[in-house]
């Protein structure tokens, strides 16, 4: 296949990638992806959730089938606020979900990835380049080449492979994208975060009575408050997969930097520098990524939720946040376009963690621009620009946009600090029998206020909270 | 449930080339910068998988061999220490998730 020009190379076999793929698969293009995995998802973390129906486009009836790719659809969701020993939770659960295709879909990645690319496969041999268009895994592209300022290829090892153009799909640490300088060299972690996780196994039977599901429906619930971060910036989430449960926080990464510490070593570390003329600052105090996962685990209300479970799987990976000021300069250029990840196309809105649906989407708009290239026989800037307005014009960079606001609300410390705080005192209070002469609500909802907050600050929260939605 | 250690944690992961007795390192950090002027050493808490200590005087250790791809240290350091690469698939480390 060395000496084989393709249409177009795609880095990369994660959701955007086989996206790409399969939009090629159905309109006859003849291509190669290259995975660095093993297999697709050998490599790919998620929360997760694939929000939105557009699976059922690319996989019609993907729930039909005997082998089924996801591990329940989204039924019921939950939002928790968690103070030290409180929860204080917004709950939603309607038949509404009930119907496919399912506007939610549970996934561990690992499996959903290599389903899907069975899918991709079979597409490809249906396609006229059944024996010319290419899955390869296990292999890691090092360079994109260039001729003339133009993409021409890329090079794994010392292998060389040659397109009309590249899609980069590469995920979030998006080094090609870096290289071919549609990003900087050095993304500071003011705009990511830090997903951490773990897969707590449980018998089925045990799953679906606690969290009352039936047959394949599920449920999602996402936490914030010092319960679950510590007063660091981000949040907590909760899926129920088959027979497991995906459990974990997303953790902003500056914030971390800036509030965590290491243990006693640290203070050897601070010895050491005190003569030095660069003191070290650094905080005595022992708060690290993943004690502060221990700590969510045993807030009582998640660890009812997971108790008799066994960890089977403890996993990370850094995401986007949504902030649009972390995005590359441009999501194209002469000869390539970024897809997914690669392109920080991801979005906590407080809503709900999107990622997985931009990636499909964006994989899809940047094949379609590829396939129209073809015809036009150029694949420079000109056309290619075709992909980012499509993009614009669709749900992802639409509703980025929309939601730029929420997302840096979401980041502000009455999110994850003095609502849930106020939340759960006020719950307190409420829901508390014992008694004694019961104050009126609006007296209690005073007492939280004053106790956590001010009015003048809440007011100001609401403005900028009213604002962002 | 029991509370799991780092070690436990990593325990249950699956790297691969675990066979071979050296493996190519993906990341290379100049520890000389954390031991001499970072101001935070975040690393050292932020890592997921624990491939950055501190040992009893003070100074912090690299190992690459725990390394959960995650991509964290590669942001957390803002003092340009961190060389981050993905490892190579037949002579690198670097992980295989199960469930992801």
């Amino acid at each position: 296949m060395e000496d084989e020009k393709f249409d177009c190379i795609i880095v990369g076999g994660g959701i955007a990638g086989l996206s790409a793929a399969l939009t090629f698969a159905q309109n006859n293009m003849k291509f190669l992806l290259i995975e660095r995995g093993e297999y697709s998802g050998a490599k790919n973390v998620s929360g997760g959730v694939l929000w939105g129906t557009q699976l059922a486009e690319l996989v019609p009836n993907y729930w039909e089938e005997d082998d089924i790719g996801f591990e329940r659809y989204i039924k019921h969701r939950r939002l928790s606020f968690l103070d030290h020993d409180t929860s204080f939770s917004i709950d939603f659960k309607s038949e509404h979900f009930e119907e496919p295709p399912y506007k939610g879909i549970i996934v561990l990645r690992s499996k959903f990835d290599n389903w899907f690319a069975g899918k991709v496969q079979e597409a490809i041999e249906k396609s006229d380049f059944a024996d010319e268009s290419f899955l390869a895994t296990d292999i890691l592209v090092e360079e994109v080449l260039k001729d003339n300022g133009k993409v021409v290829g890329i090079r794994a090892g010392e292998e060389k492979f040659f397109s009309d153009c590249v899609i980069i799909a590469e995920g979030v640490n998006n080094l090609l994208t870096r290289q071919v300088g549609l990003q900087s060299d050095y993304v500071p972690a003011d705009y990511v975060a830090t997903g951490i996780k773990e897969i707590i196994r449980m018998d089925r039977d045990v799953l679906e009575n606690r969290f009352q599901l039936d047959g394949l429906s599920g449920m999602s619930n996402e936490f914030i408050g010092l319960g679950a971060t510590m007063g660091v910036e981000g949040g907590g989430f909760l899926y129920t997969n088959r027979d497991s449960l995906s459990i974990g926080l997303v953790v902003g990464l500056k914030d971390l930097r800036e509030k965590g510490g290491n243990n006693e070593l640290s203070k050897a570390a601070k010895k050491r520098r005190e003569d030095n003329k660069k003191p070290l600052k650094a905080q005595d105090k022992s708060k690290n990524i993943y004690d502060i996962l221990s700590e969510f685990k045993k807030h009582p209300a998640v660890k009812d939720m997971i108790k008799g479970g066994e960890t089977v799987e403890y996993s990370a990976h850094v995401v986007s946040t949504g902030d649009m000021r972390v995005m590359p300069k441009e999501i194209y250029a002469d000869g390539v376009m970024i897809a997914g990840e690669a392109a920080n196309l991801l979005m906590n809105s407080g809503k709900a963690i999107q990622g997985m649906d931009f990636a499909m989407q964006s994989g899809v708009l940047a094949a379609q621009a590829a396939v129209e290239a073809k015809k036009k026989k150029d694949f420079s800037a000109v056309t290619l620009q075709k992909y980012r307005t499509a993009l614009e014009e669709s749900f992802v960079m639409k509703d980025m946009r929309q939601f730029q606001s929420a997302v840096h609300f979401l980041h502000t410390p009455a999110m994850f600090s003095t609502i849930p705080n106020l939340v759960c005192d006020f719950g307190r209070q409420f829901f508390t029998i014992d008694n004694t002469p019961t104050e009126k609500t609006s007296k209690m909802l005073k007492n939280s206020i004053k106790k956590y907050s001010s009015y003048s600050e809440l007011i100001k929260i609401g403005i900028k909270g009213a604002r962002s939605l | 449930m029991k509370e799991l250690s780092i070690a436990e944690r990593l325990g249950m992961v699956i790297y691969r080339n675990q066979g071979k007795s050296e493996a190519k390192a993906h990341i290379e950090v100049d520890t000389d910068i954390c031991n001499s002027t970072c101001p935070h050493l975040c690393t050292t808490y932020v890592c997921p998988a624990n491939c950055y200590t501190i040992d009893e005087n003070g100074e912090v250790h690299f190992q690459f061999e725990d390394c959960i791809e995650c991509g964290t240290c590669m942001y957390a350091c803002d003092q340009d220490a961190v060389t981050w690469k993905y490892p190579d698939p037949e002579e690198g480390r670097g992980i295989n998730w199960n469930f992801g």
